[in-house]
């Protein structure tokens, strides 16, 4: 049985940037700290602390050993690391917390992404023997989805614009997105294809950035946090490496963490959906089962800053957010992992 | 059944790997590139426990504070060997080293931590121990150079300086380096 009594009651992220000159552990140094002040917790007093990062970013093997630096690891702590998103590192604190010997976490993730070639780079994610040699990208597969949800008669390229639309008009609210502004869809549609049928508005940005966030459990979230953001449910499933095995025009490893985690359809006051590419807004939403007047992305999502290694992290931040000051009573959050959204995880959160 | 006795024919693919990496050097360590250049070793020291880390690293990873440029401290080029290991080179693919060599430990008079993979010259091999003194022997201020300076986080001064070489004095007291051998 999973413990429900585990809440969100601190975060902080940075503004997500095209190219960050400070170090990765420059950019965590600060927001550690902000989301450890926020929750009124001294850093010694963390139980377990968790970060997900990606040394293939910024090329340095072992980068995610001097990020803990951020954590300060002196007198030793407790912790680990995901090569994931930080949505995944808060998964692992997450069931850490559920032991009971401990009654807060530390989990953050991290990504610059400048310094390399993201579409050289993300290619070896891939399997080594059909699909890496032929340095198939991201966009790439993100194409095909998209052609294929073009083809299943699911959505149009106008939907798509659409989309980025309402994600940069949206992120004009947030001051840490990357892209804002206001466009109109024919705008968008004079575009040039980059890997069609998507245009360069489709993709998201390249960006660098970081983001904390701090759990607690039972009467400690309570002490520390006036509104707790709790997780009422939390799950991740995985669909199979190989693209060419799936349908791309649906989601069922989200649908299936949505409904392990306990989403029942019920209202949501905002939900944040890690679409790194804008058809995959349209694929989520189905598999989620949401209204067409849903609250989705109102920070502007990864359409409007994708820190990579961060973006899902930032999407349970940003829910957590709006419920912890007021302004939501329940949101979802939505993080991704792999390519065409193969690994996706669902966190359910509820305010008192 | 598969007939084990007959030797199984394997497919083998050659898959090479190229990443390319383009960034520029942190502001602090263009500052601290440029100061080598100068001839001045510099570090950020933490202004709540006072350890000096060389280069800065914008923040002291002990306390988790920020350090700035008006934490910049310079350090003297004169130091104390804490550790080292004399290398006999086996021949492997870019092994540019032929004869033994030194990979010493340096610590630097005003520093916290120490310099890594510093040879030492002006002593026979077998003469070389922890607290001996040791002062820069810098390249010419034409030959110096932000190579191997990255920010990988393994700051490096073989750019600027060839070797340390032994001062002759009398060798530093244990306490010194007794918490620095490495």
């Amino acid at each position: 049985m999973a413990a429900t009594d585990i809440a969100v009651v601190g975060y902080a992220q940075t503004p997500s940037t095209r190219r960050a000159r400070e170090s990765e552990v420059q950019l965590l140094v600060p927001i550690v700290t902000e989301a450890l002040n926020r929750a009124g917790l001294d850093r010694r007093e963390v139980g377990f602390t968790c970060a997900g990062s990606c040394d293939y970013l910024t090329g340095g093997p072992f980068a995610f050993v001097s990020n803990l630096e951020a954590a300060g690891a002196w007198p030793p702590i407790s912790e680990s690391h995901v090569e994931m998103d930080g949505a995944w590192a808060l998964y692992e604190a997450w069931v850490r917390l559920q032991h009971g010997d401990i009654d807060t976490a530390l989990v953050f993730g991290s990504g610059k992404s400048s310094p390399s070639q993201p579409e050289e780079m993300w290619a070896q994610q891939l399997d080594p023997y059909y699909l890496a040699p032929l340095g198939v990208d991201p966009g790439s597969l993100a194409g095909i989805q998209a052609r294929a949800l073009i083809d299943s008669g699911k959505a149009t390229e106008r939907d798509f614009a659409e989309i980025v639309v309402r994600s940069r008009a949206k992120a004009m609210d947030n001051p840490n997105a990357q892209l804002a502004g206001e466009y109109t869809v024919e705008q968008l549609l004079d575009e040039p294809y980059l890997r069609a049928p998507l245009r360069k508005h489709d993709f998201p940005p390249i960006s660098d950035g970081a983001v904390a966030v701090v759990l607690a459990r039972g009467d400690k979230a309570r002490a520390l946090c006036d509104r707790p953001a709790w997780i009422r449910g939390l799950d991740h499933r995985i669909e199979v490496h190989q693209p060419g095995m799936r349908d791309l025009t649906s989601s069922s490893s989200t649908t299936l963490a949505a409904r392990k985690a306990g989403f029942d359809g019920g209202p949501l006051d905002v939900i944040e959906l890690s679409s790194t590419f804008s058809p995959q807004e349209i694929i989520l939403r189905e598999a989620l089962g949401l209204d067409a007047d849903a609250n989705v992305n109102p920070s502007g999502g990864p359409l409007a800053a994708n820190p990579v290694m961060a973006t899902g992290l930032v999407r349970i931040a940003e829910v957590a957010s709006r419920i912890v000051e007021g302004s939501a009573g329940r949101g979802l959050a939505h993080a991704t992992g792999g390519q065409v959204l193969q690994h996706n995880l669902v966190c359910l959160m509820e305010g008192d | 059944m598969t007939d084990v006795s007959t030797p199984k024919e394997f497919l083998v693919m050659n898959h090479l790997v190229s990443l390319s990496y383009s960034e520029e050097l942190t502001p602090i360590l263009e500052r601290y590139v440029d100061a080598l250049i100068d001839g001045r070793i510099v570090g950020h020291k933490c202004s709540k426990c006072g350890r000096v880390y060389v280069p800065g690293k914008g923040y002291c990873p002990i306390c988790v504070i920020e350090t700035t440029d008006a934490d910049e401290f310079q350090v003297s080029d004169h130091g104390t060997v804490t550790g080292f290991t004399i290398i006999t080179p086996v021949a492997y693919y870019g092994q540019t080293e032929t004869e033994p060599f030194v990979y010493a430990s340096v610590l630097l008079d005003g520093s916290s931590g120490n310099l890594g993979g510093q040879d030492i010259i002006g002593v026979p091999h077998d003469q070389l121990h922890s607290g001996m003194r040791v002062r820069a022997v810098w390249k010419s201020k034409d030959q110096r150079s932000a190579d191997g300076v990255s920010n990988r986080g393994w700051g490096s001064v073989a750019s600027v300086i060839d070797a340390f070489e032994w001062t002759g004095e009398p060798d530093a007291d244990r306490s010194v380096y007794e918490e620095h051998i490495f």
